[in-house]
């Protein structure tokens, strides 16, 4: 689906990416989590065309995301996290642009806008922030594309909305999909991305399953602080201290918490990737 | 077919900015003639021409290289805007050729159109209110076709400036025109220095009065030079600008978006 080897980006001076590797199969929800600036949107903008890598080798859908070539375009939908929509009405908008998704399903539109309750004549300029981002969710789904990017997609939804919008993603994942979805409010994924993937510092310190996650930490709430040598991470948190250790073979697997698991990682990133050995990292 | 589609979503987006900048000329020509016709009317004699052919160069060619100027804006260079653009489904060259020929072919073929009709309603309104004489604006004479091919050619520089400017695409164009036009001067006037050495003495001094036996002189030398001049003007020109346009066009990318 997506392979990029020894990507090395940069703004200006400073550079972002390094040598930067990554391999996405087919088939899954990913969840591509990172610190701000870390360089998620920069990463998923190297995978729809709109930035070009300065050095290294990128194919997305079997394609060089560089040449922007229709036939990857229109297999690919990615949602950023700020956009602008067009002066007309829902209808108008989906008149002019579904015809560019040859797998585009209209009924499976009206469903995702009936389960958001948006209505399809409304002015799209007349919509508020969150109404336009489900409004661009739904024709995304419906595009039936092979690859879904997107970009801190909860942003700006309310409560219900972000519940509704874990239930319709759910609901539209099938095998041929792959969605990718960035962000750094990761309390609103749990239970939708997997595997996860995380970068920091320029490289992907982190690319597993969450199976493959529970099969060799457990995370544990602890009420005293644990030696620094007994876990492989820990931190405070209220009602005690969160620790991740290595499992052992008899322990039961305890659920993943993201947000630890996130934090560890990013301060802990090589004896993770140690833990996790046998994993993809 | 794809263009087709592209064409069909760059009309239907500027559709509403299309329909006041119709309007205003609608409204500047409705204005003008019967401000025309009433001034006839109590002068009882004929006051200038019609405000169709003072108006329609304005409009083809400011007016045009203006649009064409901003026509790649948002959806080249606005960090929000961007980005619709760029995973449209579409070839590069399709995007490119979708704006391109909407600003060349399309504005004077819609301006023209846009021209006549108006005309035709100012001046049943004038004939009824005013009883002027009906003149309605004729796009088929020479002079118009004339002004069409040269709006063709000229135009192809502002697509350039407006791939090329990242902000304040007409004015940046204007002025790298007047630059490259100081520049062929100055190349122009050493050119002129050498070719007619003979005649000249010192830095300024001029010695020699253009006749026709100069010219008669050097007849085959200005010829060639009329013909590079319109090969450059109607071929080279547009094609270096067009081509020029469009590796841009494939090349944008988020990085060239500003705030």
């Amino acid at each position: 689906m997506i392979r990029m080897k020894d990507i090395r980006f940069q703004y200006g001076k400073k550079p972002l990416f390094a040598g930067l590797d990554l391999e996405i199969p087919k088939g899954n929800i990913y969840g591509l989590l990172g610190m701000n600036g870390a360089g998620k949107t920069t990463l998923l903008k190297l995978f729809s065309g709109q930035l070009f890598p300065l050095e290294g080798t990128a194919r997305v859908l079997g394609y060089d995301p560089v040449r922007r070539s229709p036939d990857m375009l229109c297999d690919l939908f990615h949602l950023p996290e700020e956009f602008l929509l067009p002066r007309m009405r829902a209808d108008e908008y989906l008149k002019i642009n579904a015809p560019f998704y040859p797998r585009f399903d209209h009924e499976a539109l009206h469903r995702y806008c009936n389960e958001f309750g948006l209505d399809l004549t409304q002015k799209l300029n007349e919509l508020s922030f969150g109404q336009k981002k489900k409004f661009l969710l739904s024709f995304g789904l419906a595009s039936n594309t092979s690859l879904l990017i997107l970009d801190e997609p909860t942003n700006g939804l309310d409560i219900p909305s972000k519940s509704q919008f874990r239930r319709t993603v759910a609901s539209a994942m099938t095998e041929d999909r792959t969605f990718i979805i960035s962000t750094h409010q990761v309390r609103d994924m749990e239970n939708l991305i997997d595997p996860i993937i995380i970068i920091h510092e320029g490289k992907v310190v982190f690319h597993n399953d969450m199976e493959s996650v529970s099969e060799r930490l457990v995370m544990n709430l602890e009420h005293m602080e644990p030696h620094a040598n007994e876990v492989l991470y820990s931190e405070k948190v209220p009602g005690g201290w969160m620790t991740i250790r290595e499992r052992k073979d008899d322990e039961t697997e305890t659920q993943v918490d993201l947000e630890t698991l996130f934090n560890a990682v990013i301060t802990h990133s090589q004896a993770f990737a140690d833990a996790m050995k046998g994993g993809r990292s | 077919m794809r263009l087709a589609l592209v064409l069909n979503r760059e009309v239907q987006e500027s559709k509403r900015n299309l329909l006041i900048y119709s309007l205003t000329i609608f409204l500047v020509l409705l204005f003008q003639e019967m401000l025309a016709a009433f001034l006839t009317r109590m002068a009882r004699g004929d006051i200038g021409d019609s405000a169709y052919l003072a108006n329609f160069p304005g409009f083809l060619f400011l007016g045009g290289f203006i649009v064409t100027s901003v026509f790649f804006s948002d959806d080249m260079f606005s960090r929000i805007g961007q980005h619709n653009w760029l995973t449209l489904p579409a070839s590069p060259l399709e995007k490119f050729l979708a704006k391109a020929l909407l600003t060349s072919v399309a504005y004077p073929l819609a301006l023209v159109a846009l021209f006549t009709l108006s005309s035709v309603v100012i001046e049943l309104l004038a004939l009824l209110v005013f009883g002027s004489p009906f003149s309605m604006f004729n796009p088929f004479t020479i002079p118009i076709g004339q002004m069409i091919l040269h709006y063709l050619a000229t135009q192809s520089i502002f697509l350039l400036g407006a791939t090329y400017f990242r902000k304040a695409h007409f004015i940046k164009t204007v002025l790298a025109l007047g630059l490259l036009g100081v520049l062929m001067g100055i190349v122009a006037t050493i050119f002129v220095r050498i070719l007619f050495a003979p005649y000249i003495s010192g830095m300024f001094g001029f010695n020699f009065t253009f006749d026709d036996r100069i010219l008669y002189q050097y007849e085959g030398l200005l010829t060639v030079a009329e013909w590079i001049g319109r090969i450059v003007y109607w071929f080279m020109l547009p094609a270096f600008c067009w081509v020029t346009s469009y590796l841009r066009v494939k090349e944008v990318q988020a990085t060239d978006a500003i705030q």
